[in-house]
């Protein structure tokens, strides 16, 4: 359906409400003007706990699952050996999309949220960290004294509010699951006892039944790093959650 | 021995021109007094005060003019700001708000390097900027601030608005001295809009002028004990949208459309001389203020205050020169922007009509006035 508006009539006194009200409407806002600008670098913007900002990296809590390195949609997250062997994520933040998917992925919370929204790299190669820079935080010169939120109840304003906010998010860990590497596919294994080589802790030991190397975990030593599942060509070894009893009740 | 006392006696004949016609400020006037004592100091603070001097060189000409320019610059900036909500020049000088953003803004210019291209006339393109003062400090040798004067005539009316309606030919000349093709946009639209707000300009200050019977500012004022723009509202507005159309304030920023042209007619000027033109407009707006306030408001009528004796006027004058500024500057973030074709229509078809009516309703009034 078609509806035709008409224009209104150009009167003399329409136009003279029209100017009257434009006037009235700016004065009221010279009065007090519902000025909504964050004053940044003296003042920060109250963000939710779960604010996608820079990653943070706990190495002690890594399992080295690879799951971040899986999951990063934009490719950025790779995992680099450290002396032992023992591979852990460095994010390049020259590709990083900030979606976050890498800490919810993550089992032990290793990688977790933070406020901090605001780095400077000194070019694009450091925007590559590595494991080891992830996990210091970094050096954050703030000048704020004051909190500001966005009061949306009735008309848009800012609530300012003299505190100082931690950018860092205390997440709570979750109960890690202990995870040892089980030859869980034997059938795929070639032979080649790399894993048995590569063991820091000579857990894995190899039997030879005919013509077929079976290998075996000895659950005791098996710390779960993850380096025989890495290293194994044809992923015969998994790492696997151990299941302690009244885990699932 | 003869010439050095000759040159004494041209002095003290120098000097006695200038005590003549000391402006008289009760508050200064011990260290006056002390320094007319000294020999040649004398001389040099006897010209300084002499009336027509103070009146162009201090306070309503060339150093209060520099005041009002760096003040309503940022007042401009600032109130615009406010009402787009958002909080303006602040940066440079947090603690007072930003007041010395346009001074920081002129310093910068002073610096930078000031490019001639190679298609302007380079004579002209930079000659124009630095003569163009002579027609906004020439009306303010005319235009009277009540205590001081420059020249007293009973024609000073016309003859400032004949000044000052020399600015836009400088800006054309600019533009045409500059030889590019958004300068000469800008000069085409500066002179159609030239074309659009004089004539209704002249007939609303010409209404003024039939309503007080003459043109002298003293008598002017002397007859304002109602407002000008009480007794006849019709030319005040007028008068207010042919400034706004003149100075090229927002709704009417056709000549040096930012957004379209670049800045018009002076667009290919840079440093210092960019900051000398682009004054120009403020300044016409003060120079045409000042007139608004003898016109439409009482001009220097005030409560007297002994302690400042002659300043005391001029004080009166500036402020409401500064209030009307500020006023005017406000229009920008109440109305849209006009075409080029609205304002001429605007300045030949309503405006042009308005200022017949308002030329009708003095004559009513001297008619009724003269009964």
């Amino acid at each position: 359906m078609v509806k035709v508006v008409k224009s209104p009539k150009d009167g003399l006194i329409r136009s003279a409400a029209g100017h009257l009200r434009a006037i009235t409407e700016v004065a009221k806002v010279v009065v007090s003007p519902g000025t909504i600008t964050v004053h940044y670098p003296r003042e920060r913007r109250k963000y939710p706990e779960n604010f996608r900002g820079m990653i943070m990296f706990d190495m002690d809590e890594c399992i080295s699952c690879f799951r971040c390195a899986h999951i990063c949609p934009a490719n950025a997250i790779q995992m680099y050996p450290d002396a032992e062997g023992r591979y852990f994520p460095g994010i390049d933040y020259a590709k990083c999309i900030f979606c976050h998917f890498c800490v919810d992925s993550c089992p032990t919370a290793a990688l977790k949220q933070s406020k901090i929204h605001d780095v400077a790299y000194r070019d694009v190669d450091s925007m590559n960290v590595s494991p080891e820079q992830m996990n210091t935080i970094p050096e954050i010169v703030r000048e704020d004294s004051v909190t500001v939120e966005y009061d949306f109840e009735k008309d848009i304003q800012l609530v300012r509010k003299k505190e100082f906010e931690n950018l860092l998010v205390e997440v709570e860990k979750p109960e890690r699951p202990e995870f040892k590497a089980v030859p869980q596919y034997g059938e795929n294994c070639i032979g080649c006892r790399l894993c048995m080589f590569s063991c820091p802790v000579n857990a894995i030991k190899s039997k030879l039944e005919e013509t077929k190397v079976i290998l075996e975990t000895d659950y005791e030593r098996c710390t779960g790093c993850g380096i025989c599942v890495r290293i194994c060509p044809t992923e015969v070894l998994i790492l696997t959650p151990i299941e302690r009893e009244g885990d699932h009740q | 021995m003869a010439e050095a006392s000759l040159i004494f006696i041209l002095l003290e004949r120098i000097l006695s021109i200038f005590t003549d016609e000391l402006i008289n400020i009760p508050l200064i006037n011990p260290a006056v007094e002390m320094l007319l004592k000294i020999p040649f100091l004398n001389v040099i603070v006897a010209f300084i005060l002499w009336k027509p001097i103070f009146h162009v060189l201090i306070l309503p000409g060339l150093i209060g003019m520099t005041l009002v320019l760096l003040f309503i610059i940022y007042f401009e900036r600032k109130i615009t700001a406010r009402v787009q909500w958002r909080v303006g020049p602040k940066e440079v000088s947090r603690r007072t708000g930003g007041v010395i953003q346009a001074l920081a803004d002129g310093m910068r210019y002073l610096f930078q390097e000031v490019i001639v291209h190679r298609d302007a006339n380079a004579f002209y393109f930079l000659q124009f900027p630095l003569i163009s003062f002579l027609p906004v400090l020439l009306p303010l040798l005319f235009i009277p601030a009540g205590g001081t004067y420059g020249i007293r005539t009973i024609y000073t009316i016309p003859a400032a608005l004949a000044l000052i309606s020399l600015i836009p030919v400088f800006i054309v000349a600019m533009g045409w001295a500059s030889n590019s093709k958004f300068a000469y946009i800008g000069s085409v639209r500066e002179a159609f809009m030239y074309f659009a707000y004089e004539i209704p300009f002249l007939l609303a200050v010409v209404a003024m002028i039939v309503l007080y019977q003459t043109s002298d500012p003293f008598e002017i004022v002397a007859k304002q004990w109602i407002p000008g723009a009480v007794m006849n509202p019709v030319a005040f507005l007028v008068f207010f949208i042919t400034v706004l159309i003149a100075t090229s304030r927002l709704p009417f920023d056709i000549p040096e459309a930012d957004q379209e042209v670049a800045f018009g007619p002076y667009v290919e000027y840079s440093g210092i001389i960019f900051g000398l033109v682009m004054m120009l407009p403020y300044e016409k707006l003060y120079l045409l203020s000042m007139i608004s306030v003898i016109l439409f408001f009482g001009g220097w009528n005030g409560p007297e205050i002994a302690i400042l004796g002659d300043l005391a006027p001029v004080i009166y004058l500036y402020i409401k020169t500064i209030v009307f500024m500020c006023v005017v500057s406000l229009a920008r973030s109440i109305y849209a922007r006009y075409r080029l074709d609205q304002s001429l229509r605007l300045g030949w078809g309503v405006v042009f009509s308005m200022s017949m009516i308002a030329l009708i309703i003095s004559v009513g009034w001297m008619a009724w006035l003269r009964l």
